[in-house]
């Protein structure tokens, strides 16, 4: 059990949390929050096997995944502000409609 | 001493993502993802990547974190009460499934072995640089593309339709 594998379990771990918190959560815009959470545990498993191999493209990965995380924060709020507009709720247990 | 840094930062990132996954209030929520996001900061740091530290504090904790307040605040408060909290059901099913998701994935990194480690460089930011400007030139610039594209949607989606 070496340093480096203890760092990738710790990702995928956070990832798996991060998994949970979308299954159960209420509120949309926490659910936001675990996709967030996913992002950051492959980020930790980019960095880890990054510096496990000595090379830098893992950090370029993960630059990457900051970038599509940024964008799908903005959109995604976007979509809960307008669900919430249109439809006055925002349970994830009443959105099971794409129209009506 | 690499192990008591991984130890403490990862004891603060479990505390703080379990927090934020389980907590009831929203805000408080995403008060403990700020947590979160400032303990992978360290731990960042402790791997050896300086530079996504500092973009995870910069981009995280001060644009997305801010991003997420200021929505909840044109939000009325007592609509976002309404649905607080966590399903029970799907909790009861869903940690001993994960769990065991877990368990084989980690019996599978136990056992295996991985490359030979390499030598660790020292200036890991210009040698990121160099690699970022030359070989992932176009898909840097793609980057530039998503943001503006993601920004117009978000525009498009905010508008209040007339």
């Amino acid at each position: 059990m070496t340093l480096e594998k203890a760092y990738i379990l710790l990702g995928i771990l956070v990832f798996l949390m991060g998994l949970l918190g979308v299954i159960v959560r209420k509120n949309l815009i926490t659910i936001l929050v675990s996709t967030e959470i996913m992002l950051n545990g492959v980020n930790l498993v980019l960095v880890a096997v990054d510096r496990y191999l000595g090379n830098v493209e893992g950090q370029i990965f993960a630059l990457f995944v900051l970038t599509v995380a940024a964008a799908e924060v903005a959109v995604g709020l976007g979509l809960v502000v307008s669900i919430f507009r249109l439809r006055g709720y925002e349970g994830s247990s009443e959105v099971v409609h794409l129209r009506d | 001493m690499d192990w008591l840094i991984f130890g403490v930062l990862s004891l603060w990132l479990l505390i703080s993502v379990g927090g934020a996954v389980l907590v009831k209030n929203p805000i408080h929520s995403i008060l403990f993802f700020l947590s979160a996001v400032l303990a992978t900061a360290g731990l960042f740091l402790a791997l050896g990547a300086e530079l996504l530290a500092g973009l995870q504090i910069i981009i995280y904790a001060v644009a997305i974190v801010v991003f997420y307040v200021l929505v909840i605040t044109t939000i009325p408060w007592e609509k976002v009460k309404r649905f607080e909290g966590v399903y029970k059901k799907e909790l009861i099913f869903g940690v001993p499934l994960l769990l065991l998701v877990f368990a084989m994935i980690a019996y599978g990194i136990y056992r295996g072995k991985l490359h030979d480690p390499a030598i660790m460089k020292a200036d890991s930011v210009r040698d990121l640089g160099k690699t970022l400007f030359t070989s992932y030139l176009f898909p840097f610039e793609v980057a530039s593309v998503i943001l503006l594209v993601a920004m117009i949607g978000a525009i498009l989606l905010g508008r209040k339709e007339e």
